[in-house]
């Protein structure tokens, strides 16, 4: 094994590795931001989805520190709405999503966000999407939701806000930097980093048995 | 010698091709050939592509000494010499000797804007510098250098016992040199490194634009002195690398004074300590990684060692050397300075009586002799490079005079000097400095030992110290010393060689024309030695770092400061320019984004893929007629009724690229409900032994697929769990659920379950049971869960209907079975012959079929339809029978407060222990009216009770009469059926087990004997019932 330190290209230099969430009604535009996102791609029909989608990611907030997501993309129907701790659970940020037109999202995405204060990790990060700008942007009518509203509510309720659109990628980078830059890095910074990669923390849900992960080597 | 550890570490191995995956399967134990892109195999990507982001950079690097002998008024000069280039005297270091020696200035030749060193001196104060006024700097300086190093010795005065052993450092001395510094630097430098060691300090300044680009700076100290460790003599050092690729080691030391034989040689011990001690921190690799261990001096690719050395002129009388040195330095001071207590006291030493043993004339006399200049001159680089040797010194034959043979000349007398250091004498012996080190041509006097306020008088002391080149500034590259330890091993291999030859026999290797190679270590090491001290190359070419780079350094300047008063010696520097590749941190950070994606999207893609199909099952009776889509993407189990199984099967594909391992995993538990892989009800079974089959049953199933692999999922639902049937019967659960199936490093599905849920009687109470409507429990199907709507809450029946249906068919069935047996069966062999229980044990049906004819019963008693019509037609009255029995003491034991509920029977336990105790029994008529009158609080349990004991005794009639004498059944030669009969009393006795269990609740908490007691009361209960003649009751 290797007994090499890693604590950066230089001292100073972070890697940190966070758990994401996405959490919303169904058809509000989860998966899309997570394939803008990931892929810088858009499709216009994206089927439902039925489970839990994995992706990661990696994000550069300057030469000295690197940000890698694992992101949880959930399904927003209702049936599965008791599987969401399993991906909640061990998050260290959320991404609660909802529909600029769609006046009902943004009260699911409320209640969301008071599940996640409620029962998701005390220092969880969790940052509230208006998503579908593109549509508004064409047609002001089709608005639902104010963005003062929006902004009122997040204020209050201590969330990170933006409007976004997956279509037109407005805001997405900036969102998921937004959210980098409030993690803590300086705590994640040391357990982000291993010197082989089977080690680590594995911050995908708990799961018993043979399932990866286990002890952190910081 | 360390490699690189970029290549030794398994983990980079693993990383190092992005997407590549074990070429072998996955085993059990290792499921997860993971491409996971951690910080090392991100770093270690982009180290790989450090080629697109380095450039060739050019750097000057200015390094200088000086012994200060912690006089104060030193740091006023330090500005002046070491940043500004200032002091340097051109008439006393051969400034207008070389050819890129032009003054930086015009005019600066013989200007007489230049102080005078008679005004110069004149004017000296501890409180100003004494650097000349209007001197515009010969050494490259100010914003030219990209990074100053500075050694300073002796900033606090280390003769001082008290100083000397000192267990730390005054920072004060430090504070204040760095100040000094500082004060002189352009704007925007910054100090990247210091370190002090009692009186040695250190510090390094880094231009704005290099200073962000140096990394993995350690600095340390070794003491060398006192007991050869304290800190008065030693060496601080630093380490630094630059823009990531290259590291420089800079040693500023002071080593033992005196001139002594044992001098000399502590000087040699001094630096094979600081050589062996000085360890710095790991470096940071290009990765990104620390590296496992720490360096010391020579692991780095330019190291550069400077500071007093100490090193003396020897073999010559002292005296000797000052006066031929003062012959030099008194042409500085003019007719105008010749009134300078300085010239004066030069004059004054010169007018002595001769006494030179080695005078101005015996050394013009001896020159012309020796056209070769390279016996007094130091002979350079590599023996087998003899271009080196001729380009370091100028030819005679040139035009102009060569100053190196003009008897008069400063550099004649320097170079005659020179050919008595001690430092360089040492370095051809190699006994220290020899593995690589090179220096520069001196061609200024020696630096030491000089009256504090003049530019050339040598120490005027008592001890009239003899003057030395103490102050030294050597250099190494990577590569000299990588040439040196070559040269090392090859002579030892020609050692080898030749003491292999002695041994074959040395008349044989001389006579050997075939010899090529003959080595005499006597003869041919004295050659060698004139070639071991290195001096620079005038063209140095590119070499490759630690890292890998390609770097080169050369030499620009090497030169003294004559002109600074303030100390005993004179400062000394040298300006090197140095090329080398330097990460771009601006490219490094696309390139570094660039394969963060590519990372990224390599994970993402090599994410292991599968397919679910749900085999839908034409199902007739999963017409639903609630709202459910017809695309339920789930598995749909259709209508589901009390203990029967249905089944259905998925199938998982690797439609991926990579092996797959799958597995269903615990789903998220709400409060109050059981968690696990699947719900109680849902029994899961792959086609195929999972990974660990030797896992404890309770841990996960995995499968791993390869890719175009599949496996098959059954599914099979059964509920016969009385508390769930109650539970969907009231509407509080359903039978819908989702299970979790994980792919390891890959996403998770969803498969959602559904079945539909037909109301059934099994498991409620009498108090229920009595109010199902007309047309069965089935009826309620629709009702709401909390049961607020029950259509018609009022009671429909004085006794469950199920049981009267139940009873009647059986009634009416043990006749015509009993007809079909003795028609059809075996006479010797009847059910009830084999089994006094029959027919409610000891079937003739198998199991299965049991269990088939029993569902159609209970679908008949739901939906409230005559059995008759329920059963196939070619199911016959015998099966009907067993059938119906069977469901009866099922559908009893089934019920949630049973027909002779605990309350009950404690009421009759009472009344039974009573008696027992009064030791009076009652007869069995009067036993019967006392038991239906107990529980006739209760009608509809009373009239159920009644229906089936009534049915019992009908039953045992059939299957063994009373009334037929055994006599006349032996008579009339049917003796088959005689033995039944006679075991009348064992049917009763069957039946009454059998149904005091089925119908009679006893309180759970009662055990053992008292149980034991219980039990028998409660079938003497039953039992009691079926002895009565009931053809006259009924």
């Amino acid at each position: 094994m290797s007994s090499r330190v890693s604590t950066g290209a230089r001292p100073g230099a972070r890697f940190a590795q966070f758990k994401l969430v996405l959490l919303g009604e169904s058809a509000v535009g989860k998966s899309s931001l997570v394939l803008r996102f990931v892929k810088d791609q858009f499709d216009d029909y994206r089927e439902s989805t039925i489970g839990a989608a994995f992706l990661t990611q990696t994000i550069s907030l300057d030469d000295a520190t690197t940000v890698k997501f694992e992101i949880w993309d959930t399904a927003g129907q209702e049936r599965y709405k008791s599987l969401a701790p399993m991906y909640y659970r061990n998050a260290n940020c959320a991404v609660v999503v909802y529909d600029i037109t769609q006046a009902s999202s943004l009260d699911k995405a409320k209640s969301w966000v008071k599940e996640l204060q409620r029962q998701a990790n005390e220092n969880i990060i969790i940052a509230l999407a208006g998503n579908k700008s593109d549509l508004v942007a064409e047609h002001p009518d089709k608005r639902a939701i104010t963005t003062a509203d929006a902004e009122a509510y997040a204020r209050e309720a201590g969330l990170l806000f933006f409007e976004t659109s997956a279509k037109t990628a407005e805001n997405v980078r900036e969102l998921f930097t937004a959210i980098a830059r409030k993690l803590p890095l300086e705590q994640a910074g040391n357990r982000g980093m291993r010197a082989n990669p089977r080690q680590g923390v594995d911050l995908r849900p708990e799961a018993p048995g043979t399932q990866g992960g286990g002890a952190c080597n910081c | 010698m360390a490699t690189s550890s970029i290549q030794t570490s398994p983990a980079s191995k693993m990383n190092s091709t992005p997407g590549a995956f074990p070429s072998t399967p996955a085993s059990a134990e290792a499921p997860s050939p993971s491409v996971v892109s951690s910080q090392l195999s991100l770093s270690q990507a982009v180290h790989q592509r450090r080629a697109e982001y380095t450039r060739s950079r050019r750097i000057k690097v200015k390094v200088g000494t000086w012994n200060v002998a912690s006089l104060s008024g030193t740091e006023k000069d330090v500005g002046g010499w070491f940043v500004d280039g200032k002091g340097v005297s051109e008439s006393l270091s051969g400034l207008d000797l070389k050819d890129d020696g032009e003054p930086r200035s015009n005019g600066h030749n013989g200007s007489p804007d230049i102080e005078s060193v008679a005004s110069q001196e004149e004017r000296r104060s501890k409180k100003r510098s004494t650097i000349p006024k209007n001197d515009p700097g010969f050494v490259p300086g100010g914003d030219e250098i990209g990074l100053y190093v500075l050694g300073l010795q002796e900033i606090v005065d280390i003769s001082s016992v008290a100083e000397a052993l000192r267990p730390y450092s005054d920072p004060h001395p430090g504070r204040k040199w760095k100040q000094a510094v500082a004060e002189s630097l352009p704007h925007g430098y910054q100090r990247v490194a210091e370190q002090q060691l009692i009186g040695l300090f250190l510090v390094i300044y880094a231009s704005s634009e290099i200073a962000p680009t140096i990394s993995s700076v350690s600095t340390t100290s070794v003491g060398t002195g006192l007991g050869g460790y304290m800190g008065n003599k030693g060496a601080v050092t630093a380490r630094i690398v630059l823009g990531e690729t290259t590291r420089m080691v800079f040693v500023n030391c002071h080593l033992t004074a005196g001139v002594e034989k044992g001098n000399l040689e502590r000087r040699n011990w001094d630096a094979s300590q600081i050589l062996q001690r000085t360890k710095f921190d790991p470096v940071y690799d290009g990765g990104g990684v620390m590296e496992e261990f720490g360096e010391g001096i020579g692991d780095e690719d330019f190291a550069f060692w400077f500071g007093d050395l100490n090193y003396r002129l020897e073999s010559m009388p002292g005296e000797d050397v000052r006066r031929l040195l003062m012959l030099h330095t008194r042409n500085e001071y003019g007719a105008h300075g010749a009134q300078q207590p300085s010239s004066k006291k030069i004059e004054n030493e010169l007018a002595k009586p001769e006494s030179l043993s080695f005078s101005r004339n015996q050394e013009a006399a001896n020159r012309p002799s020796e056209n070769d200049t390279s016996s007094t001159h130091i002979s350079v680089g590599n023996a087998s490079d003899p271009s080196v040797a001729s380009s370091i010194t100028v030819l005679p034959s040139q035009e102009s005079l060569d100053p190196a043979s003009d008897p008069a000349s400063l550099q004649t007398t320097l170079s005659s000097l020179l050919a008595h250091d001690q430092l360089h004498s040492q370095m051809r012996s190699r006994k220290a400095f020899h593995d690589g080190w090179r220096e520069g041509i001196i061609d200024f006097l020696p630096t030491y030992k000089y009256d504090v306020g003049s530019v050339g008088m040598f120490d005027s002391s008592e001890k009239q110290r003899g003057p030395s080149w103490c102050d030294r500034i050597l250099y190494r590259t990577r590569k000299d010393r990588l040439d040196y330890d070559q040269k090392v091993r090859d002579e030892e291999m020609a050692r080898k060689k030749d003491n292999e030859m002695k041994l074959q026999g040395v008349v044989d290797a001389v006579t050997d024309e075939s010899v090529l190679f003959d080595y005499d270590p006597e003869t041919d090491g004295a050659d060698n030695e004139n070639n071991a001290v290195n001096e620079q190359s005038p063209d140095p070419e590119f070499m490759t770092t630690k890292a890998g780079f390609e770097d080169k350094l050369s030499l620009d300047y090497y030169k003294s400061h004559q002109r600074v008063l303030s100390s005993d010696h004179k400062p000394l520097d040298a300006v090197f320019t140095l090329d080398y590749d330097a990460v771009d941190l601006e490219m490094k950070a696309r390139i570094h984004q660039e394969v963060a994606r590519e990372l990224d999207r390599a994970e993402n893609e090599g994410r292991p893929v599968v397919t679910i199909v749900v085999d839908h099952q034409k199902e007739t009776d999963s017409t639903h007629t609630d709202s459910s889509s017809p695309k339920f993407e789930g598995v749909d189990f259709g209508h589901v009724k009390y203990d029967h199984v249905k089944t259905r099967s998925v199938t998982i594909a690797n439609t991926g690229r990579v092996p797959a391992t799958v597995g269903f995993v615990d789903r998220s538990i709400e409060s109050g409900r059981p968690g696990g892989v699947a719900p109680p009800w849902l029994k899961i079974d792959f086609d195929r032994p999972p990974d660990n089959k030797n896992s404890n049953p309770g841990a996960l199933q995995e499968h791993t697929l390869q890719p175009g692999d599949a496996v098959n999922v059954e599914l099979t639902l059964h509920v016969d769990d009385l508390d769930l049937v109650r539970r969907l019967g009231d509407k509080v659960e359903t039978l819908e659920d989702v299970l979790v199936l994980r792919i390891h490093n890959g996403r998770d599905y969803f498969l959602p379950l559904r079945g539909d849920w037909l109301q059934s009687a099994f498991g409620r109470s009498i108090e229920k049971l009595v109010r199902i409507p007309e047309g069965g429990v089935r009826r309620w199907q629709h009702q709401r869960p909390d049961g607020s709507s029950h259509g018609d809450e009022g009671v429909k029946w004085s006794a469950p209907r199920e049981v009267f249906r139940l009873t009647e068919a059986i009634e009416d069935l043990v006749e015509r079975a009993l007809a079909q047996w003795g028609m059809t069966g075996d006479a010797d062999n009847a059910p009830w012959d084999k089994d006094v229980g029959w027919p409610f044990r000891g079937w003739l049906m198998e199991g299965k079929q049991r269990a088939m004819l029993k569902e159609t019963v209970r679908e008949g008693l739901d939906s409230d339809q005559p059995f008759s019509e329920t059963f196939p037609p070619e199911i016959d009255s015998l099966q009907r029978l067993e059938a119906v029995a069977e469901t009866l003491v099922q559908f009893l034991e089934s019920l949630e407060d049973g027909i002779v509920t605990e309350a009950l029977w404690l009421e009759l336990e009472k009344g039974m222990l009573e008696r027992e105790k009064a030791r009076k029994t009652l007869s069995e008529e009067d036993e019967r009216m006392w038991i239906l009158d107990t529980l006739s609080n209760a009608p509809a349990h009373s009239v159920s009770f009644t229906f089936v004991t009534f049915m019992l005794a009908r039953v045992g009639n059939e299957v063994a009469p009373w009334n037929i004498p055994l006599e006349c059944g032996k008579a009339e030669g049917v003796p088959a059926q005689v033995a039944p009969r006679m075991k009348r009393p064992e049917v009763n006795a069957a039946y009454a087990g059998i149904f005091a269990d089925a119908m009679i609740r006893l309180p759970a908490a009662s055990k053992g004997k008292e149980r034991k007691a219980s039990e028998t009361r409660r079938k003497h209960v039953v039992e009691v019932f079926l002895k009565a003649t009931l053809d006259d009751g009924s």
